[in-house]
């Protein structure tokens, strides 16, 4: 890279002739005069006489620099070379208007039809993370809609623009993304700043009611022939006021969920169910819309192009080429129409999924709801609206609730801490109430932060967990503080009550979640080798859930604990009390770790018994070894302090066998693997609330118990053949086939 | 690595005797502008930097030009940075004589 630098200060100005000093004035572009020689000939022979690998260059210029050039007319680097295939001109809008190959005005209801589709499949396209200019702005109308002057083309134009900004803006500002999901640069395209929003919306309206009326004057009266001229006009109609409507109701539902404190997520979600009613009266009628002509200049046309790209009026491809920097990807495929049409469907799914957020109202229900809507891996849309209804506004939730409430009250509802309950020494205390403000204020941050990681992408997930762990220790450490400064002032004044570990409870209890879900994604992910499963699930058996567990149950004890208090406080109304504990939300929890920890046993065992059997081998490392993969693994965990890192020994020794005697069999790892299956299949069967998650686990557990059992039986016992992970049914936790 | 001027590098080219002909040629072009047509039809124009005996060339700080860069028809260039221009796409090399310049 310093050569290039390098290279690029001897630009031309250096090189120029000699005799013209160059022209200061002219800033543009500078004259530069050239006397060209021609050495083809002589260059050629040259580098005959060069040695097979010997490079000729000079003494700060080597292989290493000539690494990063890039390689013309290879397809993959070399974005020109497509510009030059064939005779077709690429024309900018101005010069499209000027040779007539564009229309201005008076476009008909088929070319507005392909306009509109094509737009929508290129935005589609836009969404999914290419570039604006190699989508969107393709279409040359959107370059400059001041002078379209065809009233609906116009307002739609205008109306893309402004979705394109409105969603541009709410990505940016939930920052959820990375490079590979969207593109934020706009190459200085004009996003129709300079008209309102209630402007274009109303520009959409009028147009529609304009096509409304001939879309009446067009309908089928009673009694009346009408020829298949007028028949054809009228759904051609209907279908281009299908998309206009389209338009406006999405531009309106995204101008509502932008709303401040979330006031306009009703509204933006009846839009969108209307919108949703349209798509598909757009998808029967897609055929009515122009489509790319495929026999118009046969030879001319650039192949490559056709197959990527729907040439129609309006669009060029490669308008914007110039814009990208010199390697940037290849060519952009845009997506098909009806496609596109599946696309937004799905989309206003997700955003109508999205609006139930602003329904919940504590802190870990709403990341539970993060958690479980990140699991279908939506689009960055969807991801980033979520983000801005729930958060994203200066740290408050809905825009409302300050986060250090809302966290305030999530540790209340989680175990209840002395310190947060009304009438309890401490909470009246003014030292202590500092204290605690101080500690919730600190937890701001990392809480603020896991909320937001949840709206990344599904890889990018991960990485993060794994860093928001280094945050969380000192959190944890802060939290031990601080219970240990109220448990001393508490047990002054009241030695009966305790506060200890109450908000170390609450951290440890997300820290437990975080690095359950670190090792699991993994398994989404498919990142681990199938001899590394033996670890990753003993790890999660042995010591995650088992963790998570007693954190739990101490949450419940201590839940009971400041219930008991409260009745003795109170001294009656025990009716009351009762029918609240019931209700816990920790209990359910509890029974859903412990089905999750048996399925990891289940796995464990289940590996151990293969390795006996040798349908497991580890592999022969020659540059590693089993303790690199394993502390690789498990890196993250390692800031932690509670709970502690598990060494690599104290694997080696849980899964040495040579100290038992007799000797264990695999028949015996099959029946404790059988076991954990049973065990977990028992707890999502008798599980109350039977949601989609908890059938398909429950499949799981089942159909593994079975195969163990089968194998238990004898059933391929003498294969060799390692058994298969089947990922299909539930994407963490697998179904074991043998073959 | 910044002072490398190629105005200095031009001419202390080695000229030692024993490089061959050829070498010493390819040296002396070293860091000078070179303009190079390739199959495709576009011409590159840029700082030449390496080459091997595949014709391969490496061109610094290089410029790419659809049209033919000699009618100044005010085509704006695109600029490239460094690029390699495989031996078998070139149609023609030229470069710049700047000691032949005093024609004005």
């Amino acid at each position: 890279m310093i050569c290039v630098a390098s290279v690029e200060g001897s630009s031309p100005e250096n090189l120029e002739v000699v005799p013209t000093p160059p022209p200061v004035v002219q800033h543009t572009q500078p004259e530069v005069r050239y006397n060209w020689k021609d050495i083809t000939q002589d260059f050629l022979t040259s580098c005959e006489e060069l040695e097979l690998g010997e490079l000729m260059h000079d003494a700060n210029f080597g292989l290493f620099e000539a690494m990063s050039a890039i390689e013309m007319m290879d397809p993959k680097m070399d974005a020109g070379m497509l510009g030059n295939r064939g005779d077709r001109e690429v024309l900018n809008f101005q010069q499209a208007i000027q040779r007539e190959t564009v229309k201005l005005k008076d476009l008909t209801a088929p070319e507005l039809i392909g306009i509109i589709d094509t737009m929508l499949s290129s935005m589609v396209t836009w969404l999914e993370g290419h570039s604006l200019a190699q989508t969107v702005f393709t279409c040359l109308y959107l370059h400059d809609p001041e002078l379209i002057e065809d009233r609906c083309m116009r307002a739609v134009a205008l109306g893309v623009l402004k979705l394109v900004d409105l969603i541009k803006n709410n990505v940016n500002r939930a920052s959820v993304f990375e490079e590979e999901d969207f593109q934020t640069m706009t190459y200085g395209f004009k996003l129709a700043g300079n008209v309102t929003d209630v402007r274009v919306t109303g520009m959409l309206r009028e147009v529609e009611d304009e096509i409304n009326r001939k879309v009446k004057s067009t309908r089928c009266k009673q009694g009346e022939e009408r020829d298949p001229q007028t028949e054809l006009e009228h759904q051609q109609n209907v279908a281009l006021q299908a998309r206009m409507k389209f338009c406006r109701l999405l531009l309106m539902a995204l101008i509502a969920f932008n709303k401040p404190q979330c006031s306009g997520v009703t509204d933006g979600k009846r839009l969108l169910i209307q919108a949703g009613e349209l798509l598909e009266v757009m998808k029967k009628t897609i055929h009515h819309g122009a489509h790319p002509d495929e026999t118009a200049t046969p030879g001319k046309m650039i192949p490559y192009i056709l197959c990527y790209f729907p040439i129609i009026m309006g669009f060029e491809p490669l308008v914007n080429q110039r814009l990208l920097p010199p390697t940037f990807p290849r060519y952009t495929k845009i997506i098909g129409r009806e496609a596109a049409m599946e696309y937004f469907q799905g989309l206003l799914n997700r955003l109508g999924q999205v609006c139930e957020v602003v329904n919940i109202i504590s802190i870990h229900t709403i990341l539970d709801f993060f958690i479980e809507f990140s699991k279908a891996s939506p689009c960055v849309l969807s991801r980033s609206l979520l983000q801005v209804l729930a958060v994203s506004t200066d740290r408050k939730v809905f825009g409302t609730l300050p986060f250090r409430e809302a966290l305030r009250e999530a540790v209340r509802a989680f175990n209840y801490p002395p310190a947060l309950v009304p009438r309890s020494y401490v909470f009246n205390n003014p030292q202590a109430k500092e204290y605690v403000d101080a500690f919730l204020s600190r937890a701001v941050r990392p809480f603020s932060n896991l909320l937001q990681i949840h709206g990344h992408n599904r890889a990018r997930q991960r990485d993060k967990l794994g860093h928001i762990l280094e945050d969380l220790s000192s959190l944890q450490d802060e939290a031990d503080k601080v219970d240990a400064a109220l448990h001393s002032m508490m047990i002054k004044v009241d030695p009966q009550r305790q506060h200890l570990a109450c908000f170390g409870t609450w951290v440890l209890y997300h820290i437990l979640r975080i690095m359950i879900q670190y090792l699991l994604s993994g398994l989404e992910l498919e990142l681990y080798s199938t001899h590394e499963y033996q670890y990753v699930f003993w790890y999660l058996y042995e010591f995650l859930y088992g963790w998570l567990l007693s954190t739990l149950s101490r949450a419940e004890a201590m839940y009971q604990e400041h219930d008991a208090y409260m009745e003795q406080q109170k001294g009656g109304s025990k009716k009351k009390s009762k029918k609240k504990k019931k209700g816990r939300p920790p209990s359910k929890e509890i029974v859903l770790g412990q089905a999750e920890q048996s399925l990891c046993g289940g796995y464990y065992k289940a590996t151990q018994g293969f390795y006996l059997d040798e349908r497991l081998k580890k592999p022969v490392f020659e540059f590693d070894n089993e303790q690199v993969r394993y502390e690789h693994r498990f890196a993250p965990f390692a800031s932690i302090v509670t709970p502690p890192l598990v060494p690599y020994s104290q694997f080696q020794d849980m899964v040495a066998l040579e100290k038992f005697s007799p000797p264990l069999q695999p028949a015996d790892f099959y029946v404790q693997a059988c076991k954990c299956f049973q065990q977990a299949k028992n707890i999502y069967e008798s599980f109350p609330s039977q949601t989609k998650e908890v059938q398909t686990l429950c499949k799981v557990a089942k159909t593994n118990f079975v195969v163990v059992k089968l194998l238990l039986g004898g059933h391929k016992r003498e294969s060799k053949s390692p058994p298969e992970w089947d990922f299909t049914e539930h994407n963490t936790f697998p179904i074991i086939r043998l073959t | 690595m910044a002072e490398g001027k190629p105005e200095n590098m031009r001419f202390d080219a080695d000229t030692s005797t024993q490089e061959s002909e050829g070498r010493q040629k390819l040296r002396s072009w070293l860091n000078m502008s070179l303009r190079v047509s390739m199959t495709d039809g576009r011409t590159l124009i840029g700082v030449f930097l390496c080459t091997d005996r595949d014709k391969n060339v490496i061109l610094g700080s290089c410029q790419e030009y659809i049209q033919d860069p000699d009618d100044t028809s005010g085509e704006d260039p695109r600029v490239l940075g460094l690029a390699m221009v495989p031996g078998h796409h070139i149609l023609k090399i030229e470069y710049d004589d700047i000691t032949a310049n005093q024609i004005m």
